[in-house]
């Protein structure tokens, strides 16, 4: 039986078409995957039926019945719960209080909290999960304050969970325990829905999947079995995708850019313990390793951004020292890690952004004030050329999905022609299409003779696009081969810290 | 020894004096900082407070309808605040700011109007000494209790509930959501709106409730200027405070306390100009040092929809 039915659900947003007359339907008992590049309308569509947008169009039907979701508290009362990507939970409440508000057990005029502490311990005990009902949240890791949100949904008799992204934030272990607790949701009569647009996940645990585009539902009854990641994704994308794009590098020139005695202490301790690399020109040096092992301190030395103990930093045999402008106009360029705290001020315009920290360039002022017009030119040029897609270079960057944004970021440093690239976690939360574009892109650059460093916590990324390859552990090199020399597994092993020597090698065999 | 016992017994007395308008004013700064209003319009609610309240009494002959004119009036102005911030999104540094211009403008100007007088009103009829019979005859507690007006009792009543609709009633953990995080109280229903216009009219009643205690309980009258900066004072212990009423009530007899030190003070060696500065200093340090730990609600100033 069909649990719930959309039928030519449409929605606008001023410039926007986000949903053009979408059916969705959802059975009972069945993990659905909506898949959908960012800004595809998966969000919007779920966000319709959980009551928080009206739809211009179209009818929901939820257990045969006719309904008008006119809040979020019309979704709950009739048991559709969501679990937002940002979690909805007050950090400063303990678990109890998160679960059990807007819906509070009473006893006279006041809360009962021996009820409600019974009720919840006895959720969080069908679940065998480890988390204390008077612990704040705070003090909760993120997947646990995942499993606080699924417990909401429960306390709610939530009979459909719509879960936005719920990987995004995990590591691959917290990962697979999730699946299981959806895996046993479904068991217990649950239909779930979960949006995403990470395609290996979707296969794992989807019973079928939803495929969104541009506002258009464009498939609703994949068997993930039949399915292979190409055809999602072409199907995801609209076109042929290359996906993790191979193109070793032809001319590799003389050194570029030259790091000696890097040594960073932070609050005492050593985050870098001397560390000396170079990069030729046309060639993109990855780094390994696994986050929080001196990455962060890497970049800052190498952007300026902090002061190293000692560190000796060559671009084309001229020494670099110091603020973080000398290094910018030098020519390095740098991609941050984060783009929404380092890369972007999220409230101005995404033309504004397009000029932070290059507005000193004559090239955008006229007579030593900035020009309207020359920025105005730059700035659509970047459009054209990054393919940033947004109606106009005027609307606030945070308006933008994650991808554009990034778009943004990468347009600024690569249109000043930068000498050297730092790029760092280039495509984290972008979509598939977005991610095969800066990776070509970045390619693109490395072919002009630029020195690219690639710093990603995807290990896939900096083998297929990593020349040659150093692996970060505990602000040490602990080692550098060709792409190819090792493996996914032997890498693995050196970002732990583990040596791979024969033994180990053989017991790789053996596993094999 | 005598001496000291007198000494004793005026601190106390002063302490509770100078406390009881400020519990009032900063238990009203919490509510409106727990809905995730900032409580800047504290002094300009305040100032509305004292002034109808002694022209509710002026009119009416009844110090209690004074009270009633003090409190409709400090909701009044809470609602500019709560409109300009709730409905329009206005910044709430400036809504509350505008509060407390309009009100430091009003009340002088009808003041003129009705009483063509610059700055002082009348006297009205106002409340007195609580007559507590067979309780004056406890030994120190007694003759403390007997200095107290009925506002006294009404203030540490108003604590009390207080205390337990903000932390143990379902009405009381909403608001508290509603100010830590709009979004997610939205999302499970919560009606956001509702409860941050409830917050910031607890707010504005218990701060022209204060007012009124100024006007016609430590005096009989209206001064222009006579909340001086009390409700700025309140916004800072409501936050010393954690945003709890008791809480609230404690920093307030602390500050309270350095306030009635001035009488001890004064006339003594060191210029009472310098003394009665005492609980403004006071504040500074306390924003300047104590408010470290302090956190307000997360969602402060932020809107559920947005």
């Amino acid at each position: 039986m069909d649990m719930l039915q959309m039928k030519n659900i449409s929605k606008s947003f001023p410039g926007t078409k986000a949903l053009d007359s979408v059916d969705f339907y959802l059975k009972e008992r069945e993990i659905l995957s909506l898949l959908g590049e960012n800004g595809a309308g998966k969000t919007t569509l779920m966000k319709v039926l959980y009551g928080m947008l009206h739809p211009d169009t179209g009818e929901i039907y939820y257990k045969g019945e006719q309904v008008h979701l006119k809040s979020p508290l019309d979704a709950i009362n009739k048991g559709i719960c969501m679990v937002h990507q940002h979690f909805m939970l007050v950090p400063a409440f303990t678990v109890m209080d998160n679960i059990i508000v807007g819906n509070e057990p009473k006893s006279g005029l006041f809360v009962d909290e021996k009820k409600a502490r019974e009720e919840v311990k006895a959720l969080i005990n069908r679940f065998n999960f480890n988390i204390n009902p008077d612990t704040r949240v705070e003090k909760l890791s993120v997947g646990e304050q995942q499993r606080v949100e699924i417990l909401k949904a429960l306390y709610r008799k939530a009979d459909v969970i719509i879960l936005d992204e719920p990987t995004a934030v995990l590591t691959p272990h917290e990962v697979d325990s999730l699946f299981v607790i959806l895996r046993k949701l479904k068991e217990e009569g649950k239909s779930i829905v979960i949006i995403t647009h990470k395609l290996r996940e979707t296969m794992a645990i989807a019973d079928r999947i939803n495929v969104l585009r541009d506002g258009k539902m464009i498939e609703t009854d994949i068997d993930p079995k039949k399915a292979t990641i190409h055809s999602l994704s072409e199907m995801m994308v609209g076109r042929q995708v290359a996906l993790g794009i191979k193109r070793p590098a032809k001319n590799i020139g003389d050194v570029a850019f030259k790091v000696e005695h890097l040594k960073v202490i932070e609050d005492g301790v050593a985050k870098i313990k001397g560390i000396d690399f170079s990069i030729r020109k046309g060639e993109i040096l990855g780094i390994a390793g696994i986050e929080g092992n001196g990455q962060t301190q890497l970049l800052e030395s190498l952007t300026g951004l902090n002061n190293p103990e000692s560190m000796k930093l060559t671009l084309k045999g001229k020494e670099i020292k110091g603020s973080a402008d000398v290094f910018l106009r030098s020519g390095i360029g740098h991609i941050p890690e984060d783009r929404l705290t380092m890369g972007l001020a999220t409230e101005m315009t995404i033309k504004d952004n397009l000029i932070l920290g290059y507005h000193k360039s004559p090239s955008l002022q006229r007579n030593g004030i900035l020009s309207k017009k020359k920025i105005r030119d730059y700035s659509n040029r970047c459009k054209e050329d990054f393919n940033i897609k947004t109606p106009t270079i005027d609307v606030k960057a945070k308006s933008l999905s994650g991808g554009n944004q990034q778009k943004i970021v990468i347009a600024r440093t690569f249109s000043h022609d930068p000498e050297v690239i730092i790029a760092a976690h280039p495509t984290r939360g972008v979509d598939v299409g977005a991610m095969e574009y800066i990776h070509s892109k970045l390619l693109d650059l490395r072919d002009e003779g630029k020195a690219v460093l690639l710093i990603s916590a995807d290990l896939d990324e900096v083998r297929s696009l990593s020349d040659r390859i150093l692996v970060l552990y505990e602000g040490r090199i602990v080692s550098e081969s060709m792409p190819g020399e090792l493996s996914e597994v032997q890498l693995g092993l050196l970002m732990t810290g583990n040596r791979i020597d024969e033994e180990v090698e053989d017991e790789i065999r053996e596993i094999d | 020894m005598g001496d000291w016992a007198n000494i004793l017994y005026v601190v106390v007395v002063s302490t509770i004096r100078m406390s009881v308008p400020m519990i009032l004013a900063s238990v009203g700064a919490a509510f409106s900082v727990r809905s995730g209003i900032m409580a800047l319009g504290c002094e300009g609610m305040m100032i509305a407070g004292a002034f109808f309240a002694v022209m509710g009494s002026f009119f009416t002959g009844s110090p209690w309808m004074g009270i009633l004119f003090g409190i409709v009036f400090g909701i009044i102005f809470s609602l500019l605040h709560g409109v300009l911030n709730i409905r329009y999104k206005v910044n709430q540094t400036l809504s509350g700011m505008s509060v407390n211009l309009l009100a430091a403008a009003v009340a002088p100007l009808i003041l003129q109007i009705v009483w063509k007088s610059k700055g002082i009103s009348p006297k009205v009829a106002s409340f007195k000494k609580l007559n507590i019979g067979i309780l004056e005859e406890i030994p120190i507690i007694g003759s403390i209790l007997a200095e107290q007006n009925i506002l006294f009792y009404i203030t540490l009543i108003l604590v009390v509930v207080g205390y337990y609709y903000m932390f143990k009633t379902p009405q009381g953990l909403r608001m508290r959501m509603v100010g830590e995080n709009p979004v997610a109280a939205n999302t499970v229903g919560i009606n956001v709106v509702g409860y941050k216009y409830l917050g910031v009219m607890l707010s504005g009643a218990f701060n022209g409730l204060a007012g009124a205690y100024l006007s016609l309980a430590q005096l009989d009258m209206y001064i222009d200027g006579m909340t001086a900066g009390r409700g700025y004072i309140a916004m800072v212990i409501s936050t010393f405070g954690k945003n709890s009423p008791v809480g609230a009530m404690l920093g307030s007899l602390f500050f309270g306390f350095f306030d009635a030190l001035q009488t001890i003070f004064q006339g003594g060696v060191i210029p009472s100009q310098i003394v009665r500065t005492l609980p403004y200093v006071l504040t500074m340090l306390v924003v300047v040092f104590g408010l470290k730990s302090a956190r307000n609600p997360a969602g402060m100033g932020k809107h559920h929809d947005e």
